[in-house]
């Protein structure tokens, strides 16, 4: 199994363990990542209110690299997913902003034709590599550790785009988590929103969104919250102790990346994953 | 027909009377094809006739019964009983009341600051034809302009897209999706003369810029309307009418600069460029502690290694955006 895989802007930063987990899960699951290194940043749903013709070519671009390389994209940012495909669907249901684009990509050598999907992390694991496949190559199961899954927005809604959780019962993390041996904790804010998008903008309000369901998590006892989205890891892990502030709970709750949580049930150390380079341990 | 005995746990409060709000059961015989709404009047006739909501088309049209069922927004007139069963079809049906408005009673809610905000922020069409010659003169719309604003004129303001907005969950007085989605349809109106002092109103405090996009407004509406496409449209006409000083608008430039100078966001600078120096001073300790556990991001973003082409593709959409002003002048010379 080959894929793209797009460097997320958030990713080469402050979340960088992310991308070093899943370096070693690729090993073990005999999947290969190779690099998006010329992709840019998708824009992270910004780029198209200062110019929407530069959110479809630059996004058009990455996709048509992966085109070129002849494998589907794959990232692990709920938010670069969503803006890949709202690009990706605007340019298969227009022949005009398809010409526009490659037109304008024609110097590089890039073509946009849609042969490439755009898929998430979680997708890959869940659907193409498949669960079963993936039970037995646990050594660690997480036997009676509580997970709280945090889908993150953009990986469910618009379902029109995204399409593969039900965005009011999703259940493919719950599965993983249960495949992996641990137990999947049922609570109200599991398809919240984390507030990363308005931290800088509107922070009061987001903090209150990170701190409702990081209490809600607490409240139902999990021991981890589990999320495939940097964004909401940055929101509810780094940000945790501002959104905990004032509020009536005893502890506060680490925040595992997916590539994490399936790395410690595959029998890496906690050092291996970079889970102690969180802020909450 | 098929036909089975379903319960309904519901919402009930008197705020006069109740000190909390609790919740009755009933237990009713549905008919397959019966909606939550005909349940309500079925209650209301003969089981309990103090349960109180509003409804009045029962077409799906006035907007006026949305309630939560089972958690989720839906109009009650509209949500059939068989399409809302859950595990073997024996749990009970959770009927409740909006989210994010003061009960009245029951199910019924105040709509009242969700039109309050409506007022505040123009949601009407303000003409160019003066109001005495009102009906003298016709204002033609065409096909494709009319095209643009058509979804977002199905809104019926059943307040469903109020109740299940995260910002709203937490900040009462933000400007929420439906008058946002009215002010997409009012300034892209060709009848319209006010959208500059309207798009004023919408990205004050509390506006525009607050909305998180989490999608809930779209995945909830009754009318299936691509709200986040009009509050997308809404920010780049503020970007577009250089309304740059918003934290919100100095954020997404922050992204367009950065993919242009290095392909990668440099999200070290990213709270400076987007709050300002005093804005971010509130932001050092957290900086800090990050700093610690080395999760700081770095202070330069290595270029992508192809980042001529970039520029060479940004180049040739600034010559592109150049040409399109220079038309769009023309035309308004030639009008």
């Amino acid at each position: 199994m080959k894929y793209a895989y797009f460097l997320s802007c958030i990713n080469e930063s402050m979340t960088r363990e992310l991308d070093r987990s899943l370096e070693i899960l690729e090993k073990d699951l005999g999947i290969e990542l190779v690099k998006l290194t010329r992709g840019t940043c998708c824009g992270g749903s910004n780029l198209d209110y200062v110019s929407p013709d530069h959110f479809l070519v630059i996004n058009g671009r990455n996709i048509a690299l992966a085109e070129q390389m002849k494998l589907d994209l794959v990232t692990s940012c709920n938010t670069c997913l969503l803006t890949l495909r709202r690009a990706r669907q605007i340019l298969d249901s227009s022949p005009e902003k398809r010409e526009f684009v490659n037109n304008t990509l024609r110097d590089e050598g890039l073509c946009y034709s849609g042969s490439s999907d755009v898929k998430h992390l979680l997708w890959v694991i869940t659907e193409d590599y498949g669960l079963g496949r993936l039970a037995g190559l646990v050594t660690t199961p997480l036997t009676g550790m509580r997970f709280a899954p945090f889908y993150g927005c953009h990986i469910l809604r618009p379902s029109n785009l995204l399409g593969k959780d039900n965005p009011a019962t999703p259940m493919s993390l719950d599965h993983l988590v249960e495949t992996l041996g641990g137990i999947p904790v049922e609570y109200a804010s599991k398809n919240k929103c984390c507030g990363f998008h308005t931290l800088l903008v509107a922070e009061k309000e987001s903090l209150a969104l990170s701190g409702n369901a990081i209490e809600d998590a607490i409240r139902a006892e999990a021991d981890y919250i589990v999320t495939p989205c940097p964004l909401c890891h940055t929101a509810m892990d780094a940000y945790q102790p501002m959104t905990l502030k004032g509020r009536a709970v005893s502890r506060t709750i680490p925040v595992l990346h997916l590539s994490q949580l399936i790395g410690l049930a595959l029998g890496h150390s906690r050092e291996e994953l970079g889970i102690d380079r969180h802020m909450i341990t | 027909m098929e036909r089975r005995e379903v319960s309904f746990r519901i919402y009930r409060y008197n705020p006069q009377v109740d000190r909390h709000p609790f919740y009755d059961n009933f237990k009713v015989a549905v008919e397959k094809g019966i909606t939550i709404l005909r349940v309500l009047n079925h209650i209301k006739e003969h089981l309990e006739p103090r349960l109180t909501f509003r409804a009045f088309c029962q077409a799906g049209i006035c907007g006026s019964c949305a309630v939560r069922v089972n958690g989720i927004s839906r109009l009650a007139c509209t949500t059939q009983v068989w399409d809302v069963l859950t595990g073997s079809g024996d749990d009970p049906i959770l009927v409740e009341p909006l989210n994010n408005l003061e009960v009245i009673r029951d199910l019924l809610v105040d709509v009242d600051p969700l039109m309050e905000k409506l007022k505040q922020n123009s949601s009407w069409v303000a003409p160019a034809i003066p109001e005495q010659q009102m009906g003298c003169k016709e204002h033609i719309v065409s096909e494709t302009e009319l095209e643009v604003i058509d979804s977002a004129t199905d809104c019926i303001l059943c307040g469903s897209c109020y109740s299940e907005c995260s910002m709203m969950g937490v900040n009462r007085r933000y400007i929420s999706p439906p008058v946002l989605l009215k002010a997409f349809r009012m300034n892209n109106d060709t009848r319209d003369t006010i959208g500059a002092e309207r798009l004023q109103q919408v990205t004050a405090d509390h506006g525009l810029w607050d909305c998180t996009h989490c999608y809930r407004c779209v995945e909830h509406c009754t009318k299936k309307i691509a709200i986040m496409e009009g509050i997308h449209r809404l920010r780049e006409e503020a970007l577009e009418r250089r309304m740059t000083k918003s934290e919100g608008a100095r954020h997404a430039q922050a992204f367009f600069d950065d993919i242009h100078d290095s392909g990668r966001l440099k999200e070290v600078t990213l709270p400076l460029r987007t709050k300002g120096v005093a804005g971010s001073l509130g932001m050092i300790p957290l900086a800090m502690k990050m700093g610690l556990k080395g999760r700081t991001p770095p202070l330069f973003m290595k270029k992508i290694p192809d980042i001529k082409h970039v520029r060479e593709l940004y180049r040739k959409l600034e010559i592109r955006a150049v040409v399109k002003r220079h038309a769009v002048r023309q035309t308004e010379r030639l009008q």
